[in-house]
């Protein structure tokens, strides 16, 4: 495997929650802190940080709606995100292919 | 063997996350075709009973009253579905912003109607029209058909009113009252079941 691969995997998406998080609104126009907790499985505290950085990296929008009992804070994913997101996707199954044929060369020279 | 294992696991979960929320996609705004379709249906009933009644200018302002009572209330079901949902999808958002521009023509036709006190000729075919092309163009977007079938019968029954001339003319108001019935109010009910059916499986 050549680690120079590497570079190109996006370290702002290469984690769990955040990808989640990404792929979640990239479906949707947009969808609230709640809704993202339960698609991502994670820790209200672990969301709130993650959206954050997505934020800080430019790849969603957070706004807040309404006020009091019925507030709410609403996602949205950017045109960046949506690029970064489709690049990240493209590089994976790039890097699945090449892993699953130097596998296979590798088999056939032990064998 | 654990590179590509590893890649095959993130490109799973993306899959995985993809499936999740598509299957999660909740149907919401059930209630805005009926949102529309009671004031509308009710209102335009009430204009041809008046304008049968008593034939006054004023009567051309009932018009407005559709925007008036429509708007507060789409608004207020919007903010309690999304509250309930926690979410908002793309053909939803397309809905939305379709019929937003419909009222706020609507409004404005009505408005016009009541400073001027002309009533155009056209005015209930173009109406009627806007209604059943929305309720057409909602379908496709939802994929239900009912409301495609609706649209057509609408859009069909639009050009109706055009029949009507002359001292026949408050006729034109009725007749874009049962569009909006055959438009708004019966494809909101066939929508309303289809979501409860959705929704529970």
């Amino acid at each position: 495997m050549n680690p120079i691969k590497l570079i190109h995997i996006d370290p702002m998406l290469h984690n769990a929650v955040r990808l989640k998080i990404m792929v979640a609104l990239d479906s949707l126009e947009s969808a609230n802190f709640m809704y993202l907790c339960e698609i991502t499985d994670a820790a209200r505290g672990n969301v709130s940080i993650q959206l954050k950085t997505l934020q800080e990296a430019g790849y969603i929008e957070i706004s807040r709606s309404g006020s009091g009992p019925i507030a709410q804070t609403v996602c949205r994913i950017t045109q960046l995100g949506i690029k970064a997101l489709h690049e990240y996707e493209k590089e994976l199954h790039k890097l699945f292919s090449k892993e699953v044929s130097d596998e296979e060369t590798n088999l056939s020279v032990a064998g | 063997m654990n590179g590509a294992y590893n890649t095959k696991l993130e490109l799973d979960m993306i899959s995985r996350t993809r499936a999740q929320v598509v299957g999660r996609k909740e149907l919401t705004g059930d209630n805005l075709f009926l949102i529309w379709g009671y004031p509308t249906a009710f209102v335009l009933f009430l204009e041809f009973a008046t304008l049968m009644l008593w034939n006054k200018d004023w009567c051309e302002w009932l018009w407005v009253g559709i925007p008036l009572v429509g708007a507060p209330l789409m608004i207020h079901f919007l903010r309690k579905d999304y509250h309930r949902t926690g979410h908002r999808t793309l053909e939803a958002n397309i809905a939305l912003q379709m019929w937003i521009f419909i009222g706020f023509i609507s409004c404005l036709g009505g408005f016009t109607l009541g400073f001027t006190g002309i009533f155009p000729l056209c005015y209930c075919t173009f109406q009627g029209l806007l209604i059943s092309i929305g309720c057409f163009v909602t379908g496709v977007i939802l994929r239900f058909r009912p409301k495609i079938y609706c649209g057509v019968i609408g859009a069909v029954l639009s050009f109706a009113p055009l029949f009507f001339q002359g001292d026949l003319w408050p006729w034109q108001v009725f007749v874009t009252s049962i569009v909006s019935v055959v438009s708004l109010i019966i494809p909101g009910h066939l929508f309303k079941q289809y979501v409860k059916h959705y929704n529970e499986l």
